[in-house]
């Protein structure tokens, strides 16, 4: 080859490689996205299978140890969920399948109104009736009620109450039924992912999305940072098991554990490997610096010295969320618009 | 949608406090007789709302704090007052005088019923026509409002459908061109999509004395969301679609109506995937047979002929939304960052102003 041509070729390679190893991260990000998120669907239907287990057990034989066993059940379940809640598309969008997960925020108190209906009117509760009856019944907040509310645990139609027992097991089968077809959709939703090049930007968008809700509506919100400035645990979640940290911890850890690698891939393969540490380092300081997840959130905004807790913890996400809705998802081109991500 | 704080903080105080208009003297004025000034729904760096209007030398004529996001308006047609609705679910709107900005009215919806976001004007600026939803039933409709009695309601059409949205008057004067999404939603769920699986959108045409639907068109997929309308001043009526199945799908998006049905424009596939199956807004060009449509998802903005489909323009533009036909030809788009791009057949696009505020979907 003469030099002339071998300089040109050189040329075009070093033009070219930058782009091929862009598109190259970019399927593998996707790839990474993929399967993380699969491990997550997988664990979540797994959690479903044993709540859906639980509830028949207890129900069939009411007992403390069984009681136990199901209200662990169910926040292994919810936990599961909470990692793979920031997946706001593909088949979770399916009969909104995210929304009858998780029906939150209730500020009118649907769960507890439509949960009445059901229980008192003499129609036998069924599959079919939960399907029927909205996503105000069908996921973790309506069994979290049956399980934890004190008003309905102080009256008669308390667990194991047999109207309430039917309520119960037949929401368990149904978000059991939901997790499956899930996990089915999402690996068949698997090539279509991976050779879509939106799903790129939508996957980084989701990302971003859960950590803006995560510091806005689940943290700033109920602790008086916006709004009327009042204190506020009943819009957080699963606030009537005391619960919500725990919540907050896991879709942090199900950020990164299924988030974190396919961004961090993307920012490294840009020359960005000290932001992609950064964030890694970030993601640590959060887990490591987490407050007692036990801690019930009406305890954490009651009390001061728990309060200032509460802050650090708020502050540890919000530098998390800058660093990646702002300096990653500039870096990567992503925005998230104020009429792309809520139109009408 | 939760504002992001940092970045807006961040934007409004680059940005400054007024209209920086980038490399020019004054805003191309309106196509056809329209008044000057350029009014918009907004979002504000401290997380609240307004409706704000700038006249052509990019000075803010008024910004009116309301009390929740607002999405389109109309102009009251030789009145002085500009009307802005606020968007899905809707419990008020606003009348604001369009010189000064004061809030002369806000009414509210009627119980059981709550507004979409879009209303438009009889052509002597007496009856205002609204689409709204009779939310425990699901029923779309249009509310009637007199002006001319402090925009007392006094009457309804049924629509025979779920989830009415823009509409506009066809250039007869006697015909209103409706949008109808087909998604069905309920204030007490959020901003859910309850019935996917069943819609039935259509572009409908009604005869606004009567209430007599006397076109409906169905697009030939029941999850094209038929949302947004426009009238070219020939009299040719154009909708445009948000499909609501999968991104991996790119069907078409914007549609004329045609000897009684619904043709559809599909353009090239990098414009189609661009679009990302939502546009917020279409304009038919009344001077041209231009007709601009913006994908605020796909930060798409896309200049197009009415008779042919020939793409003419396509640009990028983040969160690119609200759309207004300029004096002369070309197109002036609005983005939820602030900027507003002349956009045409001819020339490129060129950024004329960067707002330090969110343009929510159209610009009236």
């Amino acid at each position: 080859m003469h030099p002339i041509t071998r300089l040109m070729c050189t040329s075009i390679l070093a033009v070219l490689s930058p782009l091929t190893w862009a598109n190259d991260a970019n399927a593998q990000a996707r790839h990474q996205w993929h399967e993380g998120i699969a491990n997550g669907y997988e664990a979540l239907s797994s959690e479903t299978a044993d709540l859906n287990m639980a509830a028949r057990k207890y129900c069939n034989a009411p007992a403390p140890d069984s009681r136990k066993l199901l209200e662990a059940a169910w926040l292994d379940a919810f936990l599961a969920w909470q990692r793979v809640r920031f997946v706001d598309f593909g088949p979770v969008e399916n009969n909104n399948l995210s929304w009858q997960f998780q029906f939150w925020p209730d500020p009118k108190n649907l769960i507890a109104r439509k949960a009445a209906y059901l229980i008192g009117n003499d129609e036998p509760i069924t599959p079919q009736v939960i399907s029927q009856s909205g996503v105000a019944v069908q996921g973790f907040p309506m069994m979290e009620y049956l399980l934890f509310d004190q008003q309905l645990n102080a009256g008669d139609h308390a667990l194991p109450a047999a109207r309430t027992c039917e309520l119960l097991t037949n929401v368990a089968r149904h978000a059991k039924s939901n997790s499956d077809e899930l996990m089915d959709g999402w690996q068949a939703f698997r090539p279509h992912y991976l050779e879509t090049d939106q799903y790129h930007d939508t996957t980084i968008r989701a990302g971003m999305a859960a950590l803006e809700i995560l510091e806005e509506r689940r943290l700033a919100q109920p602790m008086g940072l916006r709004g009327n400035g009042k204190r506020n645990p009943y819009i957080t979640d699963a606030w009537r098991s005391g619960n919500t940290l725990m919540t907050v911890e896991a879709t942090v850890d199900g950020l990164r554990q299924f988030f974190l690698p396919g961004l961090a891939t993307l920012l490294e393969a840009m020359g960005k490997s000290d932001l992609a540490t950064r964030i890694r380092k970030q993601f640590s300081e959060v887990q490591q610096n987490f407050p007692g997840a036990h801690l019930p959130m009406a305890t954490a905004l009651n009390e001061e010295d728990q309060f200032r807790v509460l802050q650090s913890l708020y502050v540890d996400i919000s530098q998390l969320a800058t660093l990646v809705n702002d300096q990653a998802a500039v870096a990567l081109g992503v925005v998230r618009g104020f009429n792309s991500s809520d139109g009408d | 949608m939760l504002l992001n704080r940092r970045a807006l903080v961040k934007a409004s105080l680059a940005g400054g406090i007024s209209v920086g208009l980038t490399g020019c003297s004054l805003l191309p004025g309106k196509a056809s007789g329209q008044p000057d000034s350029y009014v918009g729904a907004v979002g504000l760096p401290d997380g609240s709302f307004g409706v704000s209007a700038f006249d052509r030398s990019g000075s803010i004529l008024w910004q009116t704090p309301v009390e929740t996001r607002c999405h389109s308006g109309c102009n009251r047609p030789g009145m002085g007052e500009t009307v802005f609705f606020e968007r899905r679910p809707g419990w008020s709107f606003y009348v604001f005088d369009a010189t000064a900005g004061t809030r002369k009215h806000r009414v509210g919806a009627k119980a059981g019923e709550h507004f979409v976001g879009h209303g438009i004007f009889s052509t002597d600026g007496r009856w205002l026509y609204v689409t709204a939803s009779r939310y425990e039933k699901g029923e779309g409709i249009i509310a009637v409002y007199d002006a001319e009695q402090d925009y007392r309601r006094t009457d309804t059409f049924d629509l025979n459908g779920i989830g009415p949205h823009e509409l506009t008057l066809h250039p007869d004067g006697e015909t209103l061109v409706i949008g109808l999404g087909g998604i069905l939603t309920h204030p007490d769920y959020d901003r859910m999509k309850l019935n996917l699986e069943t819609m039935d959108p259509a572009l409908l045409l009604m005869d606004r004395h009567s209430g007599n639907i006397v076109g409906r068109f169905k697009p030939p997929h029941h999850q094209q969301s038929a949302r947004h309308v426009s009238v070219s001043n020939s009299g040719r009526v154009y909708v445009a679609y948000q499909y609501q199945g999968p991104l991996y799908e790119t069907p078409p998006l914007l549609a004329r109506l045609e000897k009684g049905t619904l043709r559809e424009y599909r353009f090239d596939e990098d414009t189609q995937i661009a679009l990302a199956n939502y546009i917020a807004s279409v304009v038919a060009h009344p001077e041209n047979d231009l007709v601009a449509a913006a994908s605020p998802v796909g930060g798409t903005a896309i200049v197009f002929r009415g008779s042919t489909g020939e793409l003419v323009n396509r640009v990028s533009i983040a969160d690119c939304a609200g759309i207004q036909a300029l004096a002369g030809g070309d197109f002036l788009v609005s983005s939820g960052r602030g900027k507003l791009v002349q956009l045409g057949a001819a020339t490129p696009a060129r950024e004329l102003a960067d707002l330090p505020v969110h343009w929510d979907h159209h610009l009236v």
